[in-house]
């Protein structure tokens, strides 16, 4: 499916929605690796479609359904400036480990990649950035989710490494490992907080979009800073103002993300952030407009 | 409250919220004709209209309207 003809689909069901991807696609497509790399995702998840007796429409009602799910959660976050959900067990039951929401959620979240500008532009980000960081003889990604950024990270990283992927919620990892095809990958399907590295520590480690769900961030970024090297990097992502059902921790500000990071014990070796609509980030703060935050870390050296 | 009156109440809270003093609605107006309005702003407008009616809408409600028409009827039936 062109990209156009997915754009004009999901228009047709949702003409103001539609409007706001119109509008993203006059921007992508700008880039010049844009088409490329939909083309090539497209045809993969074509074949992961077929095998699960989907079709595209099915997914982009998937995609609509996460789209009327996020607006919900956005009036009750304008209108209380708060997280909806506070309770990581209950996200847990009601998601996680519930596969029909689970697959709905990761189909939506998967095309939202490339319909999305501010994930697309942090998805570039980590492809070309994760090269400054190699050789990496071990990877570990907490979250796999759908299974993108792991994809790229093998493709970057290549055949001398050993990979493991985490994921809480067996229906994700499952779209994981029907992405990436791949049999010298290590699947863990568990809580990043029952996982044990056996004193082998990772070079890489990378945490896309999760610290956001859990209680207490700080202790997750304690947690993944002693599964890394002494000199290892850490890839996260996180949002502030992103309402989602199984978004727990509130950040306001992107300072208040460097800020924990700092007290984890971990420095930005690089970082950018990526303003969910085209506005300034002070503008997005002020308005509580979601932007994602991307940035490389490393050990602080006392 | 009659259909002209919550069109023209409607139109001073788009003006407001959409930062343009050319809105002017009427029943058929849609979000392509209102360039300012999107996917993040609709949210913003709907928070905005339930402040100044007094009311509540229900997530289904909000993705249901094809027009300024169908939102002012949800409108007067909660008023």
């Amino acid at each position: 499916m062109k990209i156009e003809h997915l754009i004009e689909s999901i228009s047709a069901k949702n003409a103001i929605h539609g409007k706001k991807l119109q509008k993203n696609f006059a921007s992508l497509s700008e880039d010049e690796n844009y088409i490329k790399d939909y083309n090539t995702f497209i045809s993969k998840y074509k074949v992961i479609l077929e095998k699960k007796n989907l079709t595209f429409n099915d997914s982009i009602n998937y995609y609509l359904k996460m789209i009327g799910d996020f607006n919900e959660e956005m009036l009750d976050f304008i209108r209380t400036n708060k997280y909806r959900n506070t309770s990581f067990n209950e996200v847990n039951q009601a998601m996680y480990n519930n596969p029909d929401v689970m697959v709905s959620h990761m189909h939506g979240l998967l095309l939202s990649q490339f319909l999305w500008q501010h994930h697309y532009a942090v998805y570039q980000y980590f492809k070309t950035t994760i090269q400054q960081f190699l050789p990496v003889e071990s990877y570990l990604e907490i979250g796999a989710g759908h299974g993108l950024y792991f994809e790229a990270a093998m493709e970057k990283i290549g055949e001398n490494c050993t990979f493991e992927a985490l994921d809480i919620s067996e229906s994700s990892l499952e779209l994981t490992k029907s992405l990436i095809k791949s049999e010298k990958v290590v699947y863990h399907l568990k809580n990043v907080f029952d996982y044990t590295d056996e004193d082998e520590k990772k070079d890489f480690i990378t945490m896309g979009e999760v610290l956001e769900h859990v209680e207490d961030p700080l202790s997750l970024l304690n947690k993944i800073k002693s599964l890394i090297k002494p000199d290892g990097t850490i890839f996260i992502t996180t949002p502030t103002n992103a309402p989602s059902m199984d978004h727990i921790y509130l950040f306001n500000t992107i300072q208040e993300i460097r800020d924990l990071i700092h007290q984890a014990g971990l420095e930005i070796v690089d970082e950018r952030y990526f303003v969910s609509e085209d506005i300034e980030l002070e503008k997005a703060e002020k308005r509580k407009v979601a932007t994602m935050y991307a940035s490389f870390l490393k050990i602080k050296n006392i | 409250m009659n259909k002209n009156e919550i069109l023209s109440k409607l139109s001073e809270i788009f003006r407001e919220e959409l930062d343009n003093e050319e809105i002017t609605l009427t029943v058929e107006t849609t979000a392509n004709d209102v360039e300012e309005w999107d996917s993040l702003s609709h949210i913003q407008l709907i928070v905005a209209v339930e402040k100044a009616f007094g009311i509540r809408f229900t997530s289904s409600e909000i993705q249901s309207w094809n027009n300024v028409g169908e939102m002012a009827e949800s409108i007067a039936s909660k008023l």
